[in-house]
């Protein structure tokens, strides 16, 4: 890239247009992070581990190769144990987050629908709320109640607010967006309920409507890969319908898109993804709102663009957020995310001249 | 889910804080999970055999925490993490506190204590700065008090994790000598709590004959803005010590609430108000009698509020006997009780 012909164009105030034509570029630069809050990610925290060491460990447990570098357990279990599945925890749970997101939006073609939207934040935490509150004991390998009454939960409010609020033609769209106000409302004052009546338990309950990170492990990280991969890529494949329902429900029969088939598909794999990244972290909000908005402004809104890129841009934001929350000591992950987030989403939102539409 | 109800959440959460803040772990509610049975064997056998703990004797030892989970520790701990205030304290009071090598950031007592590192704050625990010390035992605090998320995380790193959590004057007792059984200072243990126990049963004969009772209100927290009143749970460690002391206690009603509503309280009527201070809550007994309300009282009537120093009272651990005496002298100031041991 020229830096000259870069330094003019941003001078013609014309960077959005330069950018937009290349979305490789944009592509690259969102890698290109990701690897770097890969690296950030693993080698700093709370303990100070030299880059030596971490990278011994690494290579001692992923290719078995001494690098003769000495390793103390307690260095092995910090990089190992705690600090690499937290990252790529982080990075998937953004992924997921980020395209489910993006799915809702042009779905419902509403520029303020997140991964929430069908009610699936309050469903979640009701599920994670009663977990706590029954006094039960039950773990099955490093899933506990709590996991699974959130991912039952979230995905059964999306399931009823669908159901409720049918798939009808026009609309429709409208109607789903306020069953799941309303179901979310009812299952909201469900969870303040058992928020009030939870005594010391509600500490439990309000790490989960927080979202985390701290709970990552091995064990879970694969456990929910597969769902949320495999529902990202799911959603991936059919970006044309979604592409197609962004013109309108009518415009996307036109072009041979069996629109309530494939808005329920694409509604279930979003679900699904969301459940899975709740059920392990809790509610994080801000990445599954913004990040497809600031990948729409810089590559335009063809979904085969903004999907792929959204899933890399969510997966670096999310972990470099909480690289941010544990290096400050462990804050809550959303509120360093808002805050660094939105300021370069306002940014983005005010140079964005030509205007900005789903 | 909508900002006003995370806003509301966070309310909450606020109102969380403030009581278990000023409980200072005390703990007060009937939690599902079982008190704990102590393991016997090490007890007896340690005390028996002789004074100084012998090393490795005990060890490995299996102990049943507060919470029902057994928990093996394989040799006499070393490096010992203590993660509430609470704990430290008995730690140290057991002669372990050498043994310390992190605490939380509210352990301030024995001054010793403050200026170990803090692996852990009210809201969170550092698990890479609790495992870069290699600790070979971790001290938690139950009933919330200590993330179970955390717990949980230590413990699938294989570090062996206690949790501690006393719902009653006995149960404290208890803990000392869990954490005696877990440290190998059993007989310092024992004869820390028969000295507690006889202490306070004294102090507490004292003044079992006096009557009548006054009715008393020990003031928790208040919140200003909205005028929500924190006062004992039923059956909580803190009525429990307020009846010890010879008062005849006012609580919520439940063991699961910390708020008590203004109209109760003035059909309770108080005749004497204490006021637990500690950093966070120390308002004046003046501005506790101007509270909206509280002039129907007759403790503020009569100008009877007691500030008293609310750590010994509250927090569950070996100055327990200090703080009984502290609320006798605010209850019955004209008993006379024998100096402490």
């Amino acid at each position: 890239m020229a830096a000259g012909a870069l330094a003019r164009d941003v001078e013609a105030g014309g960077l959005a247009a330069w950018v937009r034509a290349r979305p490789l570029v944009v592509g690259l630069v969102v890698v290109v992070a990701l690897l770097l809050t890969l690296v950030l990610g693993v080698g700093l925290g709370s303990v100070r581990v030299a880059p030596a060491e971490t990278f011994a460990v690494i290579l001692s447990r992923v290719f078995d190769i001494d690098i003769g570098v000495t390793i103390t357990p307690a260095t092995d279990v910090i990089v190992w144990d705690l600090r690499l599945p937290r990252v790529l925890t982080a990075m998937l749970i953004g992924c997921g987050l980020a395209v489910a997101g993006a799915t809702f939006q042009g779905l419902l073609r509403n520029p303020l629908a997140d991964p929430y939207v069908l009610g699936t934040a309050s469903g979640a935490a009701v599920g994670a709320a009663i977990a706590v509150l029954l006094p039960i004991q039950l773990v099955v390998v490093e899933f506990g109640l709590l996991h699974g009454l959130a991912f039952a939960g979230a995905l059964a409010s999306a399931w009823l607010v669908f159901r409720l609020g049918g798939m009808g033609g026009a609309g429709g769209l409208t109607r789903l967006l306020l069953t799941g106000y309303a179901v979310g409302s009812v299952l909201a004052a469900v969870l303040t309920m058992a928020m009030y009546v939870s005594g010391a338990e509600l500490r439990q309950i309000f790490s989960f409507l927080l979202g985390g990170l701290g709970g990552s492990s091995w064990v879970r990280l694969i456990v929910a890969a597969p769902l949320i991969i495999g529902s990202s890529l799911l959603i991936m494949a059919r970006g044309r319908s979604l592409d197609g329902m962004l013109l309108g429900d009518a415009a996307a029969g036109h072009l041979g898109i069996d629109v309530s088939r494939e808005r329920g598909i694409l509604l279930a794999l979003a679900s699904m993804a969301t459940a899975a990244a709740v059920a392990i972290s809790g509610l994080i909000g801000f990445v599954g709102l913004v990040v497809p908005h600031v990948v729409r402004l810089l590559v335009g809104p063809a979904a085969h663009r903004v999907l792929p890129i959204s899933a890399l841009a969510g997966a670096a934001l999310l972990s470099a957020a909480d690289l941010g929350a544990r290096l400050v000591g462990d804050v809550p992950v959303g509120v360093v995310m808002a805050l660094l987030g939105s300021p370069f989403f306002l940014v983005l939102l005010h140079r964005s001249r030509s205007g900005y539409e789903l | 889910m909508s900002s006003s109800d995370r806003r509301r959440g966070v309310a909450l959460f606020v109102v969380l804080v403030v009581v278990l803040g000023a409980c200072s772990s005390a703990g007060a509610s009937s939690s599902p999970a079982a008190s704990a049975p102590m393991s016997a064997s090490p007890t007896a056998s340690a005390a028996a055999v002789s004074p100084s703990p012998s090393p490795s004797a005990a060890f490995p030892i299996t102990l049943t925490d507060d919470e029902g989970t057994s928990v093996e520790v394989a040799a006499e701990p070393e490096r010992i993490v203590s993660l509430t205030p609470a704990t430290t304290e008995i730690l140290f009071a057991l002669g372990a506190g050498d043994r310390i090598v992190a605490t939380d950031d509210g352990s301030d007592y024995p001054p010793e204590a403050v200026a170990l590192q803090d692996v852990a704050t009210y809201a969170s625990v550092d698990v890479e700065k609790v495992v870069a010390l290699e600790p070979d035992l971790v001290v938690a605090g139950g009933l919330g008090f200590t993330p179970a998320e955390s717990i949980t995380k230590l413990r699938d790193l294989k570090i062996p994790v206690v949790v501690i959590y006393a719902p009653s004057v006995d149960g404290v007792d208890k803990d000392i000598e869990l954490l005696g059984s877990a440290t190998g200072t059993t007989p310092k243990a024992t004869s820390l709590t028969s000295a507690m126990r006889s202490d306070m049963a004294a102090v507490s004969a004292a003044v079992a004959g006096q009557s009548p009772k006054p009715r008393v209100f020990y003031d928790v927290g208040y919140d200003d803005a909205t005028g929500a009143i924190y006062a004992p749970a039923e059956d909580s460690f803190l009525a429990e010590m307020v009846t010890m002391a010879g008062g005849d206690v006012i609580t919520t009603g439940d063991p699961n609430t910390y708020e008590i509503p203004l109209e109760k309280l003035i059909e309770k009527d108080p005749q004497l108000i204490i006021l637990g201070t500690n950093p966070f809550y120390s308002p004046t007994p003046d501005a506790v009698a101007k509270r909206r309300g509280w002039d129907a009282f007759t403790a503020v009537r009569n100008g009877d509020i007691k500030p008293v120093h609310d750590t010994e009272i509250t927090r569950p651990g070996p100055r327990l006997p200090i703080g009984l005496r502290t609320l006798v002298s605010a209850i019955w100031p004209d008993v006379a009780l024998s100096a402490a041991p």
